[in-house]
């Protein structure tokens, strides 16, 4: 039987000049060949050759850092699209957002989705998170990971703060407002990272300018690094954390040695602990096509519920920003609502000492947890205590997530959800 | 004069090199970072004065707490005295409302009382008074720039 046309045009160009300059091996058709392609295309290298079976079980990371790779990729496209309308100036940026909701063409599902993708992308990556500190994957020799990964949450919190501040709506000021304020207490340098922040003392053009430059360059570029080298990371620390990883092989990597017992393809040999050491080569399979297959079928998964979201649901814009009243309760997306929790009890300890001192903890994690017991294992046993430290942490945080969304009204003095709040007290 | 020690592999000619390249680097690099961050601050404000002119005195009525919208501050007449209040609360930079006897700001809950000191919440400091003073058109003139204690008047 013949191939189908579509199929026989790309066989014919693989075989041209510039196809085979471009595509040094055509669609494999041997393991070899698979292999051949992971490492010689600049994308999938990034990717082991070969992955373990296990890695391809949803069970094992839930694909959540996929998750937040794709949501990232979503996030670009539709960004730089925005980009095109949007232009970062108090009097026109608010004007962009109603002319992106009732005029431009698509203008109301592309800010959908740029919106609903960066919830979800803070979302996945807190859980993501988790699922790395459960599995206990953070451990030698991938503590470098961690480090960047820690990096990668904040650049996405970051990320999705300078974002809702550019519609220039009520959200997008007070959070201006409330956000610098917070870097003025921040010890030494406070007042200074303010003004430099909002280059000036007000919130106004200039302040607005600056977190557009941050937004759409200089925290997506630094992130957009950092994500390849944190995929490549994992392929270079050994594949995923898997509990029967034998540590003389973590040892050789930590010592800059090459394992000297290969007997493998040229394709399948990389330095330290690739896949396949110690391990059965029964135990593996080709990336091409099982994990690219999974990989494509999770973006279209992502994909089909921004849509979705994006949609069936409208992303909010609040009124014209109004320097004389804050909205009333003024509050943050959900995910900075834990801290504006604990802002609303101090502003130095809520809101400069404790997320200063939960992010040292994160960082400095796998230099003192040292244990390689449990590693690659959900839950494990031998690591009850870390997981029960780390989950009253999580706990914590939820609930003063819960508390800020839910249980505060008006003046955020404490109100019941179910019961009509007390009418704001609005005179001057 | 010593000879480098025979099994150390770093000659005297190296050694200066490395130091010199190093140095170089090292301040070419400070350099840089110095001037931009020194870039990033800016030397010209395009921001309103901090000084305005409320008005005449007897344009505030006895008693009243008036809200100046434009420059986000209360001013305050009690008989033939001028005071004005700062809206800003002094936590995270909300615009406090005036309430019954005092001032409550939305965002985090803090209260003050009618002379500007915290009664609750997370504010750590008192809300600021401006200075204000009769220009020679007989306007009242608030200086936003010069804060004052809270029982220094201007009496017309």
């Amino acid at each position: 039987m013949k191939p189908p046309l579509p199929v026989r045009l790309w066989q014919w160009f693989e075989q041209t000049t510039p196809g085979r300059a471009i595509f040094r091996v055509g669609v494999p058709r041997s393991n070899l060949a698979r292999a051949q392609a992971m490492v010689s295309s600049f994308l999938l290298h990034l990717q082991p050759a070969k992955v373990q079976k296990r890695t391809l079980q949803p069970a094992t990371t839930l694909g959540l850092g996929l998750i937040s790779l794709f949501l990232f990729a979503i996030l670009t496209v539709t960004g730089v699209l925005l980009m095109f309308y949007y232009v970062p100036s108090t009097e026109r940026a608010y004007n962009g957002m109603k002319d992106l909701e009732f005029v431009v063409s698509a203008g109301l599902l592309i800010r959908n989705m740029h919106r609903w993708s960066a919830h979800l992308m803070v979302l996945a990556v807190i859980l993501h998170l988790c699922r790395v500190f459960y599995t206990g994957a953070y451990k030698r020799p991938r503590e470098f990971n961690w480090l960047l990964g820690v990096g990668l949450f904040l650049l996405t919190l970051g990320l999705s703060f300078t974002g809702y501040l550019l519609p220039w709506d009520q959200l997008a000021f007070w959070a201006i407002t409330v956000g610098t304020n917070i870097a003025s207490y921040a010890p030494v340098v406070g007042p200074k990272l303010k003004y430099l922040l909002l280059g000036g003392n007000v919130v106004g053009q200039e302040a607005l300018i600056r977190f557009y430059a941050l937004h759409v360059i200089v925290l997506p570029a630094v992130a957009g690094f950092m994500i390849a080298v944190h995929i490549w990371r994992v392929r270079k620390d050994g594949g995923l954390a898997r509990p029967d990883e034998p540590l003389e092989a973590v040892e050789q990597l930590d010592a800059g040695q090459l394992p000297t017992n290969k007997s493998y393809g040229l394709m399948e040999l990389a330095k330290g602990t690739s896949p396949q050491v110690g391990v059965d080569p029964e135990d593996l399979v080709s990336s091409w096509p099982h994990l690219l297959f999974r990989e494509l079928l999770v973006f279209l998964a992502v994909l089909a519920l921004v849509l979705s979201l994006a949609v069936f649901w409208d992303a909010p814009l609040e009124q014209f920003a109004n320097p004389i009243h804050p909205p009333n309760p003024a509050k943050a997306p959900w995910y900075f609502l834990g801290l504006q929790e604990l802002v609303s009890y101090s502003a130095f300890w809520g809101g400069v000492v404790v997320p200063g001192l939960l992010v040292a903890l994160l960082a400095l994690l796998p230099f003192f947890d040292r244990g390689r017991a449990g590693v690659g294992r959900w839950f494990a046993r031998e690591r009850a205590v870390a997981n029960t430290i780390f989950s009253v942490c999580l706990l914590v945080m939820v609930v003063l997530t819960i508390i800020g969304t839910v249980f505060r009204g008006p003046n955020w003095s404490w109100q019941v959800p179910w019961k009509e709040p007390p009418a704001a007290r609005e005179e001057h | 004069m010593n000879p480098p020690t025979p099994n150390s592999d770093v000659t005297r000619r190296g050694f200066i090199a490395l130091a010199c390249g190093w140095t170089a680097g090292a301040f070419a690099g400070l350099a840089a970072g110095i001037g931009a961050v020194r870039f990033l601050v800016p030397n010209v404000l395009y921001e309103p004065d901090q000084r305005f002119k409320a008005g005449r005195p007897e344009d505030y009525p006895d008693g009243a707490i008036t809200f100046l919208e434009d420059q986000r501050v209360f001013l305050i007449r009690r008989g033939n005295t001028f005071r004005c209040l700062s809206s800003t609360c002094t936590h995270l930079g909300c615009t406090v409302n005036h309430s019954g006897e005092g001032f409550h700001c939305p965002c985090h809950g803090s209260t003050f009382d009618s002379q500007g000191k915290v009664t609750s919440g997370p504010a750590p400091r008192a809300l600021t008074w401006y200075l204000v003073t009769l220009s020679k058109d007989e306007r009242l003139l608030v200086d936003k720039g010069q804060p004052v204690e809270s029982d220094k008047y201007l009496v017309v």
